[in-house]
């Protein structure tokens, strides 16, 4: 026992000295003189930007406004909405003798005028949609020009009648339904940290310090250059995140005594417990400021102290920001490691490497390993630029493990650098996409957790995540990267690196590198590791339920992105499209390794294997699917508090046990007979296997149709 | 011409041979369909009635009520229902009566206060306080005319509000030009690949046996990596056609982008010249590119801003002059990129 456990420490310390040894010798190369000046030129070409850019800055011509002067506004220079349109980028002034509307202006604007003042206004739009966007950015437009107005006012009381303070707060009832994100025991745990962060303030309810993190984080998106109460407090509640941003953090520390004052003044009725809190608009005098750019918040021109233009719903839009800041080292990382791994492939470099003793994995390994060290470097870096802390670090650690992953199999699979640079884009667009769009709804919805970036948003927040949600975010990628990485093992091998054959055969042989074989008259090699230990006539099976079981994260990634993509058309197209496009995935991932067996002689050609693989492959997909399905239950089970994951189960309470079973077995009989007709299909050639999975995608989008009509 | 020809049809042959502008035409397609998904997301948030009538009911109590309920009269989104006491107000939003409470009371400065309390994180918080924002600038309107006098300079009165599609300026303004501009990028990266992989390979050397001069074969890369950008962009402007979004000043457009395509391709050869491999190539190319694109965007009158003033009919003098000034500064700088690499070679 002693001495099998000894062996087993020896032979990984002999293992890791090899991938280390590996490791070395891939960062040595990437980091040799020559690369030295590349990263100079690299620095040169930023130093010429930066100095283009400032000469910009310091002659005023630098905007980031995309949608500057798209519409034009005939309006005579005199009339005082001129000033209105002259500061609004979107609109360019026409003078009103020139304007024609439909060809020289999509606006025309008049003013009624009397000796006070202006009385009224007559917008005469063009009649597109065109002019209806124009008439509504002018109305943005006097909006603002309204706000910056009153700001100039010296009658401060006339000009901002309505003070507003907004104040969040559970339900009496819902705190005690606990129905939302982390409302119960996460809001707990927040304001435990806070408190400790600001201790002198412990007499008056730490619930109060939690959401007002929250909501000055949010608030710091939208007023760029106002500096009112609430940002400032956020500042010092995230633990300097949005000072880091602009450098002033004395300014920021002035307005947050007076935030803290506010708070006293108001915060006598904070009896409610839980959630609740003050976020006082009250007495910032614009002295702060956020220099995070005010993308999208210009037309609340929020200027002013605790008027309601200052208002601003709860979107973590800096926090967002600062997310996206993680994902950019991640693209430049991918394409260095994508080219390493195919330098090796291009005249046979890589052979004398795959002589030595090491073994691929240990090649791979040690290859990987610097591109993983620099990724947890850079990472964590940003963090403490941005003022986060250990588990954006954390959880930014499986989307750059499934960056490098998809690219290692990306590398491994194409035939030359442009090839490789096409699936690098992809991944690098279908990675960015799928870590940063959830993160948007962070606040709106707890299904946003499905991407590891909407927990660096939390923490950026400064908001607690529990264990199991930092599980349910991260699981998912960091499996999604094994899997990947076991793709392209596979065919780590010397005849298929140093071979040119298409994309998607590469990708079959990868598949029937993990498949044993099935089926009289068919060449077997000798098992190895865990498959030797099942028994020779179901290896065959096992393997198959358990390779289609590994398609699962990935048959998810893919529906979500059909989702996503589909989302734009209308319901009654986008529906049965949808219906038809999950069949078909999920039907594709059963079956493309039956193909690949069957095509590279894995499987006997005959109809009893074919049944046979069909009904495993069904297997797997139904338990690997019911698994995940108690996972999400579990995982959502936190977030929903069995509000919606139960939902649909208290719908069946009323039926027999029978009828129940017959449920839940239901998928179970889809799966293997879809399966098993595209396996069949599968053994002959390639158009009965295609033919074979339109069918079988045709009787799954039924079954589909079926299930959502009984649901209602 | 014949032999630049030659190199060119080559390029594209290898590129059909492996299908990948094919990848490269679904990478387009998904960033078209995701942005649309993404603004639509963002809409529904910043603006969430532009997608249903989202109504919100708000309880409010206090002296200055009468003057919010007249407030809410005029906001479609926001309903204001009075209560007795703040605690009764109170006992409405605890009992999932009302979204929000409001209590409005003068204040001895002559203001008006108003404390808000909407629920903590829950899905609709988002839209609830942006109803309540509208519902409070609209009451902030009303007190700010009654106290007019008071001001030196009285606002401007607002133009009523008109219908419109939220999504109408993102589609000129972001989704034609990340469209249009996508390929240039796209043809760039070709060039960079190309030139690396012969050097790579080796397989330059043997090009130099062949009859043609190394400004040839760079002119060849170049023309095969410039011909197929613009027919990509098209086929996005006319799918936004078909899709009911008209795109003016197409051929202008075109010209842009290939005259943009020409100056790209034009620094991703001479980077791809001068870098030692690959690696440090791609590299090199993504932070010019970054630096290059970033910098015209960011200037006014930028590319960007000029196809999107192009596509939504906003054209004047000043974009047509952008465009010439960048057909212009393509030509001087392949131009003179070629002319480099005829002097130095390739990757020596």
């Amino acid at each position: 026992m002693i001495r099998r456990a000894a062996r087993r420490v020896r032979r990984v310390t002999r293992c890791s000295r090899r991938v280390g040894r590996v490791a070395r010798w891939e960062a040595s190369r990437a980091t040799g003189g020559v690369d030295r000046r590349t990263l100079l030129a690299a620095l040169a070409f930023l130093a010429v930007a930066g100095g283009v850019v400032g000469a910009g800055v310091a002659t005023d011509a630098v905007g980031l406004d995309v949608d500057r002067d798209v519409y034009r506004v005939g309006i005579d220079p005199a009339s005082p909405y001129a000033d209105a349109v002259e500061a609004e980028p979107s609109l360019t002034a026409v003078p009103a003798e020139e304007a024609t509307l439909g060809s020289t202006a999509d606006l025309i604007v008049r003013d009624g005028r009397s000796d006070g003042g202006p009385t009224g206004v007559f917008v005469r739009a063009v009649d597109t949609p065109k002019g209806e966007a124009a008439a509504a950015s002018f109305r943005e437009a006097v909006d603002a020009h309204n706000e910056r107005l009153m700001a100039a006012e010296p009658n401060e009381t006339a000009a901002f009648p309505v003070t507003v303070t907004l104040r969040y707060a559970a339900r009496g009832s819902a705190l005690a339904d606990g129905e939302t994100v982390g409302e119960g025991d996460g809001g707990d745990a927040r304001d435990g940290g806070l408190a400790a962060t600001d201790g002198d303030e412990s007499g008056d309810g730490s619930g109060r310090d939690g959401s007002e993190t929250d909501g000055g984080g949010t608030a710091g998106g939208d007023d760029s250059g106002t500096g009112d109460g609430g940002d400032d407090d956020s500042g010092d509640g995230t633990a300097g995140g949005d000072d880091s941003g602009d450098g002033d953090g004395g300014d920021d520390d002035s307005g947050d005594g007076d935030g803290g004052d506010d708070i006293d003044d108001g915060g006598g009725g904070d009896d409610d417990g839980g959630g609740g809190g003050w976020w006082p608009f009250g007495n910032g005098d614009g002295s702060g400021g956020l220099a995070v750019p005010s993308i999208g918040g210009g037309a609340f021109g929020a200027n002013s102290a605790g008027s309601p233009g200052s208002i601003t719903p709860p979107f973590p839009f800096a926090s967002l920001v600062l997310a996206f800041a993680f994902l950019v080292p991640m693209n430049f990382l991918a394409q260095a490691y994508g080219s390493s791994v195919l330098a090796e492939r291009t005249n046979r470099r890589g052979e004398p490497l795959l002589v030595t003793p090491l073994s691929p994995t240990e090649i791979v390994a040690g290859k990987t390993l610097p591109y993983v060290a620099v990724a947890v470097a850079a990472t964590a870096l940003i963090a403490i630029a941005v003022g986060g802390g250990a588990v954006s670090v954390l959880a930014v650690f499986p989307i750059a493990a499934t960056f490098l992953a998809a690219t290692f199999v990306g590398a491994v699979f194409a035939r030359s650098f442009k090839e490789l640079t096409f699936v690098t884009v992809a991944v690098s667009v279908l990675l960015t996409s799928y870590a940063f769009v959830p993160a948007i709804f962070t606040n709106v919805t707890p299904v946003a957790l499905i991407s590891p970036l909407t927990l660096v948003v939390f923490d950026l927040q400064g908001e607690a995540i529990s264990i199991g949600e930092f599980l349910f975010a991260t699981g998912p990628t960091a499996i999604a990267a094994v899997l990947l990485f076991g793709l392209g093992l596979g065919v780590y091998r010397e005849e298929d690196l140093f071979t040119q054959k298409p994309v998607a055969r590469k990708f079959l042989d990868a598949l029937v590198v993990r498949l044993s074989p099935v089926g009289e008259g068919v060449r077997e090699s000798p098992a190895t590791g865990i498959a030797a230990r099942i028994p020779r006539r179901v290896r065959g099976l096992v393997a198959v339920a358990f390779l289609t079981a590994c398609t699962i994260p990935f048959v998810f990634v893919a529906e979500l992105l059909a989702v996503a993509v589909l989302f734009a058309l209308p319901v009654t197209v986008s529906i049965p499209v949808l219906l038809v496009v999950i069949a078909f995935v999920e039907e594709l991932a059963k079956s493309v390794h039956l193909y690949a067996g069957f095509e590279r002689g894995v499987f006997a050609r005959t109809d009893r294997v074919a049944l046979a693989v069909g009904l495993a492959s069904g297997l797997g997909f139904f338990l690997a699917e019911k698994a995940t399905a108690v996972v999400q239950a579990v995982g959502l089970t936190e977030l929903y508090v069995g509000r919606a994951a139960f939902g649909s189960v208290a719908g069946v309470a009323g039926l027999s046990p029978l009828v129940l079973v017959g449920l839940f077995l239901a998928p179970l009989a889809l799966h293997g007979v879809t399966a098993s007709l595209s396996a069949v299909g599968a053994r002959r050639n390639r158009t009965t296997y295609v033919l074979a999975l339109a069918a079988a995608t045709l009787v799954h989008a039924a079954y589909n149709v079926g299930v959502v009509s009984l649901h209602g | 011409m014949g032999s630049r020809l030659t190199v060119a049809r080559r390029e594209i042959a290898g590129l059909r041979a492996e299908k990948t502008i094919l990848l490269a035409i679904g990478i387009q397609l998904f960033i078209a369909a995701f942005s649309s998904f993404l603004v639509v997301g963002l809409v529904s948030m910043y603006d969430p009635g532009a997608l249903d009538g989202a109504e919100v009911e708000v309880a409010a109590a206090g002296d200055a009520v009468a003057d919010l309920e007249h407030a809410a009269a005029e906001v479609p989104g926001a309903s204001v229902t009075r209560y007795e006491d703040p605690a009764a107000a109170r006992a409405a939003f605890d009992r999932n009566a009302a979204d929000a409470t409001a209590i409005a009371t003068r204040d001895e400065g002559g203001g008006v206060s108003v404390a808000v309390t909407a629920p903590d994180a829950t899905v609709e918080t988002t839209v609830i306080v942006v109803q309540l924002r509208d519902l409070l600038r609209t009451y902030e309107r009303i007190e700010r005319v009654e106290r007019a006098d008071s001001l030196s300079r009285p606002p401007l009165p607002v133009p009523d509000s008109t219908g419109t599609s939220p999504y109408f300026t993102f589609t000129y303004t972001v989704l034609i030009p990340v469209l249009v501009f996508l390929p240039v990028f796209i043809s760039g990266s070709l060039v960079v690949d190309s030139i690396t992989e012969e050097l790579d390979r080796g397989t330059l050397e043997l090009l130099r046996v062949a009859p043609v001069t190394i400004g040839e074969i760079v002119d060849g890369k170049a023309l095969a990596a410039v011909a197929i950008a613009p027919g990509q962009a098209l086929l996005w402007l006319l799918l936004l056609e078909l899709n009911g979004t008209p795109v003016a000043n197409v051929p202008t457009i075109l010209l842009l982008m290939t005259a943009l395509t020409t100056l790209v391709v034009g620094v991703a050869a001479g980077i791809a010249a001068a870098a030692p491999d690959r690696r440090a190539a791609q590299f090199l190319y993504s932070v010019a590119v970054l630096v290059l694109f970033g910098g015209a965007t960011a200037v006014a009158g930028g590319p960007t801003n000029a196809v999107a003033r192009l596509a939504i009919d906003s054209a004047d003098p000043a974009t047509t002059l952008t465009v010439v000034v960048y057909v212009a500064l393509a030509a001087v700088a392949y131009l003179g990129v070629r002319r480099l690499i005829t002097a130095n070679g390739i990757g020596e």
